[in-house]
């Protein structure tokens, strides 16, 4: 290939697409105990990225028979659009990130939806940001942060990040280095524990009113932008709505299906946790569930046609008769209660709680 | 020359008392100038809210060219959608009848929330704002028991219709009521003469053996006038109104719609072969009196009824076509009423099944008549036809009024 046709301007580029592209992974970096970057470009030449910053990416993970949908927001900025990254932390539990860990080489291709998503300073723009996070909550702070330094660099931001130790800061680096470099970019570190061996001058402890007030002493006239984990947003919430904070200028991202078409999540198994039969009536087949995947998903993999369009638990379009047996069912309103009673399920939202037969 | 120009001459030229002329009962032309200045204009009757007693329960009608959906939300409010998908314009809901979590499109499987905001809509892009897409609203309102939707974007003032029936209406409590039974006819005839069959009971002893049981062939009590100096029709207003029924004839200055409790034939108490009672139950525990007789409430052009002490009965009238006419009939009871045990469903509605199919041949024997060239316009009687009358002169008036202010916009434009 000569370096004519390799080299392409952004404008002669077409924006990736996931209907007919794939993501081929081109680098892993380690950033902190437990927490790897994963960047992917596109699997053909010629592809750029189009999103927002502060958007997320549902990888399509072929961690069994039928593949495992996990949500993650990009840690990339669009400013450099020829890759994507996520930033994830593999928890104690996790199959998913796991896997990534174990399995996700460069070279390797997979599937995704995305990127989508309304948590960006794009959508909802104000004068001064204040960004707060805690742990991997950090990647869509990161994303915006990083595009507004390649695109806007004197932004007003305030960027507090909570972490376990100063170890588990990720990006630590790359914030200071930021700092030095952005008029306006003001970086501030709340750490849980220090060990005895480390420096450490920043603040201890857990986020609270006081520590918003003392690292962004202005936060009243910013717009705030949360991630984190659900007990950490409420306490953010609660401090910045106590101190009179108006609330319309607050936006967390949280990947728990409650605002319609959020992205579908697939529950965890507990480790240990039993494997459940599913019974195909009508098609007569039978299959085995692991643990955290849905009816929908089984069936799949099963080769039972069950048709579904929102996978959210929202349009009903998958809803089956549960002949036999319970299932855990976490649906966005669309299934009626006399539906439930008279024994339907929607496939996409439920996963089977003991062996279940179902009416497809 | 211009279909309303001839229309309003035609209406301004009609003869007193007389029948309309032949172009009114069977012109397709003429049948979509009643659509754009009526039907997709009025407040129309569609169902009754015990029909969808739950959030997600849903029914759909069609309008002349307008899909109607009629549902209730989750907040347990009726609304009324026009039923096209925002997305390619499918039928969202496409069963007559159902109970749905949300509106779903079948075609690409749209997904509206009951109060008709899109909220799922697969892949459509980054900027797509759903906010903009939600399903058209239906002006809707529900009183004493009954739906009334209206198409036009701005709806009449429907205050006036409900101070005027509520209080007649209140005491049956028809949003607890439940369905006994309902069907519909199609009468293939245009639906102006379905009304005017319906306003007079000049045809009845000929033709309506069942009912003339039990309903009387007095105008005074089928009609617009001489209520008030029937002493028999007086003295059952005083005996209602003292139970605390509102009885006495009573309608808009418009004409297009009216109540009045009107009593039935000697001891009769509802509309059965016998006179007595179809339903053990009583409709209403607030109504403490027998032989309340019927509470007739009319509302143009879509619907005629009876409330009695022990049911009572709707009737929907929608126009299919110029020549053809659906009218559907809604027997109701006490919610509690169990069939078979508190009534028998065939003595409940045999008298109307009966007087319907009648009707519907009188209506399609009438519009054959009409077809003939020799037709022409006949004098309606003045003892007995009051009520027809009345019935043609709200039709006149509300397209005269309606065709000369459209003329009044033209003219502006020019």
């Amino acid at each position: 290939m000569t370096v004519d046709l390799a080299y392409k301007h952004v404008d002669e580029m077409r924006p990736w697409s996931d209907r007919t592209h794939l993501l081929e992974c081109v680098a892993w970096t380690p950033e902190a105990p437990d927490v790897m970057t994963f960047t992917f470009k596109a699997d053909r030449p010629g592809h750029w990225f189009r999103y927002m910053p502060g958007q997320f990416i549902t990888l399509e993970l072929p961690v069994g028979p039928e593949p495992l949908l996990r949500t993650y927001t990009l840690s990339s900025t669009p400013s450099r659009p020829y890759t994507v990254a996520v930033t994830v932390k593999a928890q104690k539990n996790s199959i998913g990130t796991r896997w990534m860990f174990e399995n996700l080489k460069p070279g390797m291709k997979i599937r995704a939806i995305g990127p989508l998503g309304d948590f960006s300073y794009v959508k909802h723009p104000g004068e001064k940001y204040l960004f707060i996070s805690a742990g991997s909550g950090i990647t869509p702070m990161m994303s915006m942060t990083r595009d507004m330094a390649d695109r806007q660099p004197d932004s007003q931001i305030s960027f507090i990040h909570c972490a376990r130790s100063p170890d588990d800061i990720i990006f630590r680096w790359e914030l200071e280095y930021l700092a030095r470099h952005l008029p306006h970019f003001q970086p501030g570190f709340i750490v849980e524990n220090v060990g005895r061996s480390q420096l450490w001058s920043g603040l201890r402890g857990f986020i609270d009113k006081a520590k918003i007030a003392l690292l962004a002493p202005d936060f009243l006239d910013r717009t705030v932008f949360c991630c984190g984990p659900d007990p950490f947003m409420a306490t953010v919430r609660e401090s910045l709505a106590g101190a009179g904070f108006d609330m319309g200028r607050y936006h967390e991202e949280t990947f728990q299906p409650v605002a319609p078409v959020a992205p579908v999540v697939v529950h965890e198994g507990e480790e240990g946790a039993p494997a459940h039969k599913v019974r195909f009536a009508m098609a007569g087949k039978e299959a085995t569930c692991e643990p955290g995947f849905t009816v929908l998903q089984t069936a799949r993999a099963a080769g039972v046609r069950i048709g579904a369009a929102c996978e959210s638990g929202l349009c009903g379009t998958c809803r089956v008769m549960l002949l036999s047996g319970e299932v855990d069912m976490n649906h966005n309103g669309g299934i009626l209660d006399d539906e439930i009673e008279e024994g339907y399920i929607l496939a996409c939202c439920s996963r089977p709680k003991t062996d279940i037969e179902v009416e497809v | 020359m211009d279909i309303r120009n001839t229309v309003l001459r035609q209406l301004k030229n009609q003869r007193e008392g007389f029948s309309l002329e032949q172009p009114f009962y069977i012109d397709p032309d003429y049948y979509r100038l009643d659509l754009e200045m009526i039907w997709y204009r009025d407040w129309l009757f569609l169902g009754h809210d015990c029909e969808i007693p739950k959030a997600g329960n849903y029914f759909t009608v069609q309008i002349g060219d307008y899909p109607v959906v009629v549902v209730r939300g989750r907040d347990k409010l009726i609304r009324a959608f026009h039923n096209t998908c925002r997305h390619r314009g499918h039928r969202v809901c496409t069963q007559d009848k159902g109970a749905s979590a949300k509106l779903v499109c079948p075609y690409h499987q749209w997904t509206y929330d009951l109060d008709g905001s899109l909220v799922f809509a697969r892949q459509m892009g980054e900027d797509f704002d759903k906010s903009q897409f939600g399903m058209k609203p239906v002006h809707c309102e529900t009183v004493g028991g009954y739906i009334f939707i209206c198409l036009a974007n701005e709806a009449p003032d429907f205050a006036p219709v409900r101070a005027t029936v509520e209080p007649y209406m209140a005491p049956h409590r028809l949003s607890e009521a439940k369905v006994a039974h309902k069907n519909t006819i199609i009468e293939k005839g245009n639906w102006k003469l379905v009304w005017e069959n319906n306003r007079e009971c000049y045809h009845c002893a000929g033709n309506h053996p069942e009912l003339c049981r039990t309903y009387p062939e007095a105008p005074t009590a089928t009609g617009v006038q001489g209520a008030a100096d029937d002493p028999f029709i007086s003295e059952h207003w005083e005996r209602c109104e003292g139970a605390g029924l509102p009885s006495s004839f009573n309608m808009h200055q418009s004409g297009q719609f009216r109540v009045a409790r009107m009593p039935l034939i000697q001891d009769a108490e509802s509309y059965t072969m016998s006179g007595q009672r179809a339903v053990k139950r009583p409709l209403s525990d607030d109504v403490t009196i027998s032989h309340i007789g019927t509470m007739l409430l009319f509302h143009y052009p879509t619907t005629w009824n009876h409330m009695l002490g022990d049911h009572a009965i709707s009737f929907r009238v929608l126009p299919i076509s110029a020549e053809e006419t659906a009218v559907t009939t809604t027997w109701l009871v006490h919610k509690d009423a169990v069939e078979g045990v508190d009534y028998d469903l065939e003595e409940l509605t045999h008298v109307w099944n009966m007087t319907n199919d009648q009707d519907r041949s009188i209506v399609e024997e009438n519009a054959f008549g009409i077809r003939s060239p020799a037709y022409e316009p006949g004098p309606y009687s003045p003892d007995h036809e009051g009520g027809v009358m009345q019935f043609v002169e709200w039709y006149r008036n509300f397209m005269i009024n309606r065709l000369q202010g459209d003329q009044a916009k033209l003219a502006v434009v020019a």
